[in-house]
């Protein structure tokens, strides 16, 4: 017990590093938190539309009134110059020009052409969709040859609105976010972990504490088991830890299936954090290198993992060198969480596969520790 | 008496050299033995051979009868190590590092509470007890050092070179406490390069040069090698050759040697020779401004044996 019991003591003199490396994590979620908004909402955007109407019938009428619905009516001055200036300054995305004589022209089978200017962008063709619909529609009708009729007819077929609806129930806002706090969490668990246990490590593996230890009668697999087994449980207690802030910051959206699974995704790549430090403290033995080491492998695999930056804005080229990091696979995993609709055992193949090379990374990791740690016994 | 460590013909070789070379001793239960030698002369390179701390090459270690492996636990329990480096936590205060390295040994918590308070009083760090390593000065820091070695009660302790860099006054301390814990029953061997500290508390030595034992015995043995009965030294300013000759030709002179106005003369076995020398000067008018006489050191042995100076 002593070996086990005086890691955490030693451990006490770098709290504050655990405790920034948290207050971190728990201020970028949070802020993420405040500024995400709520799209599982769908509405259709208004277009900013003036219509000239030369015509001034009921059908032209009709038509202005179906787009007045549909569309911010916007009212100007029948000046050409005005109206240029308003389509070139985007105060409006489309106008609309009825010619005279459109009404006459489509019970009289000589239809007149509608004049529209547009600035070409997305409110603009949304407002030409809106303009044709309605044509496409009247048009259907222009046998009727009597304008109530045909303005009656139109209104009842557009009466039959698309209402759009997204059929995902997934709640996109509240996984992004705990995507977005657990891939941050990726540089807090192994700035953390690997810092601290390294550390500490690196305490206990001192030249000349090593050989006080080796040549005492504790058994020498005994002590690398208590330290490991001490750098493990504070592994857990970090990861329990942020789980907590987790709950907290994220409300009932951990306690969910998708919860679980980052949950689960997290504990592996602690688990992966904690290996990497055994290997630091017995690889490394200046105090001062070990935390620059420490901060190379944090931020550089944040970096290039997507902790900060979202995977889909990194290039090709830093993805695959990314792919040689426990982060990579990790943080892929928080992605693919995000995106997983149907939960079951083939839908979670490629999540399983992630864990289980983040496994593998643990088992290479361990050995190498293990090869290294045997061979640093002896002090020839 | 009781051998507790035998070693034979231990060899180390660091690609060719050879820092350990055919060296074969024995340690008997309750004495102090030193290991006395220049830098690089094999001592620490001995004591780590000795606790399995690193592979030799030739030879035999059998410590309490049994032959020394790293796994050798039992006998392990029965042996404390005070290195030449200071080996303690930085994190850790005075207390926790005693009662850590202690806890290496003992498991129960009650017997290590008390052996730690011991070993503070041995070392007399009792007013230290929270203080961190480096709000230690180098003597205390020192004494800490010893206190984490020998905490668990070893019946074998190897102290290597646990008072360089440090003030006469934690010196003191330190050969203090050495002497106790042999009275207490521990067998001791004792590392270093000073001679004084070697007179003072090792009933035998072991003088190491070039990784081989060039004597061996206690410090009168040691001495009577050198065929040296005493060493008078005087402070003149002027004296020229004939003088020197006539020196050299007073009864019992072995050597004289006159640089920096520093007149050097050793004599074998013989009386009143001081006295012969005071006759003499006053006869021929000789001022001089300080003279004293001293026994042979194991400086002056080493010097026979080997042509040089121990701190060379």
């Amino acid at each position: 017990m002593t070996v086990f019991k005086y890691f955490f003591k030693v451990m006490k003199e770098y709290k504050w590093t655990i405790v920034l490396y948290t207050v971190l994590l728990v201020g970028f979620a949070g802020f993420n938190l405040q500024t995400s908004d709520n799209s599982t909402n769908f509405m259709a955007s208004k277009p900013d539309i003036l219509v000239i109407d030369n015509d001034n019938s009921k059908l032209s009428k009709n038509l202005e009134s179906y787009l007045k619905e549909n569309a911010n009516l916007k009212e100007l001055e029948n000046n050409e110059e005005k109206i240029n200036d308003a389509l070139f300054y985007r105060d409006v995305s489309l106008i609309i020009e009825i010619p005279k004589g459109y009404s006459n022209g489509i019970i009289n089978n000589d239809k007149k052409d509608i004049v529209i200017k547009s600035t070409g962008d997305k409110e603009a063709e949304y407002g030409k969709m809106l303009l044709e619909r309605y044509l496409k529609i009247s048009n259907v009708y222009e046998d009727i040859k009597n304008e109530d009729l045909i303005i009656n007819k139109i209104n009842k077929q557009l009466e039959s609105s698309v209402q759009v609806t997204i059929k995902s129930k997934l709640n996109t806002t509240e996984l992004d976010k705990m995507a977005f706090f657990y891939n941050f969490a990726n540089y807090s668990l192994l700035a953390g972990c690997v810092f601290v246990i390294s550390t500490v490590l690196n305490s206990f593996k001192t030249k000349e504490i090593k050989k006080r230890t080796v040549v005492s009668s504790y058994n020498y697999k005994k002590y690398n088991s208590n330290l490991f087994k001490a750098g493990t449980i504070f592994g857990i207690v970090l990861w329990l830890l942020y789980l907590l802030i987790s709950v907290i910051l994220l409300g009932s959206s951990m306690i969910t299936l998708h919860g679980l699974l980052f949950a689960i995704n997290s504990f592996v790549f602690m688990i992966c954090a904690t290996q990497i430090a055994f290997l630091m403290g017995n690889l490394i033995n200046n105090k001062e290198a070990l935390n620059s080491v420490v901060n190379i492998i944090a931020l550089g695999s944040s970096f290039l993992c997507g902790a900060f930056v979202p995977m889909q804005f990194l290039p090709d080229s830093v993805l695959k060198i990314a792919h040689i990091l426990p982060s990579y696979w990790f943080i892929k995993n928080n992605e693919f969480i995000k995106e997983l609709e149907v939960i079951n055992v083939q839908t979670l193949e490629p999540y399983i596969t992630n864990i289980i090379i983040i496994i593998i990374f643990i088992l290479i990791i361990q050995i190498v520790t293990n090869i290294i740690s045997k061979k640093k016994r002896k002090f020839d | 008496m009781k051998k507790v460590i035998e070693v034979k013909n231990l060899t180390k070789k660091y690609k060719e050299l050879k820092a350990v070379n055919g060296l074969s001793f024995d340690v008997y239960e309750n004495e102090i033995l030193g290991l006395l030698g220049p830098n690089g002369s094999g001592k620490s390179t001995t004591i780590n051979c000795l606790l399995s701390l690193l592979n030799f090459d030739e030879g035999k270690i059998e410590i309490l009868g049994k032959e020394m492996t790293p796994d050798l636990y039992e006998i392990k329990r029965k042996i404390g190590v005070v290195f030449q480096e200071v080996a303690v936590f930085d994190e850790l205060t005075v207390y926790e590092n005693i009662d850590y390295f202690c806890g290496l040994y003992i498991e129960n918590k009650e017997k290590r509470k008390k052996y730690v308070k011991d070993a503070l009083q041995l070392v007399k760090l009792e007013e230290f007890l929270n203080f961190k390593p480096k709000q230690l000065s180098g003597g205390l820091l020192r004494r800490l050092n010893i206190a984490c070695g020998i905490a668990h009660k070893p019946e074998i302790i190897f102290l290597d070179e646990p008072t360089v860099a440090v003030d006469p006054q934690s010196r003191n301390n330190i050969l203090d406490g050495i002497k106790k814990l042999r009275k207490d029953g521990a067998t001791i061997i004792y590392t270093t390069h000073y001679m004084e500290e070697v007179e003072l508390i090792c009933d035998r030595i072991i003088i190491l040069d070039k990784g081989k034992v060039i004597a061996e015995g206690t410090k009168e043995e040691l001495k009577e090698l050198t065929g040296i009965e005493e060493k008078v030294t005087i402070e003149i300013n002027d004296l020229n050759e004939s003088h020197i000759e006539e020196i050299y030709k007073l009864p019992n002179v072995k050597t004289v040697e006159y640089e920096g106005e520093k007149l050097v003369i050793t004599y074998g076995k013989g009386k009143n020779n001081f006295s012969k020398l005071l006759d003499y000067l006053k006869k021929e008018e000789i001022y001089y401004n300080k003279i004293y006489s001293e026994r042979p050191t194991l400086n002056d042995v080493f010097l026979e044996l080997t042509g040089k100076e121990l701190r060379d």
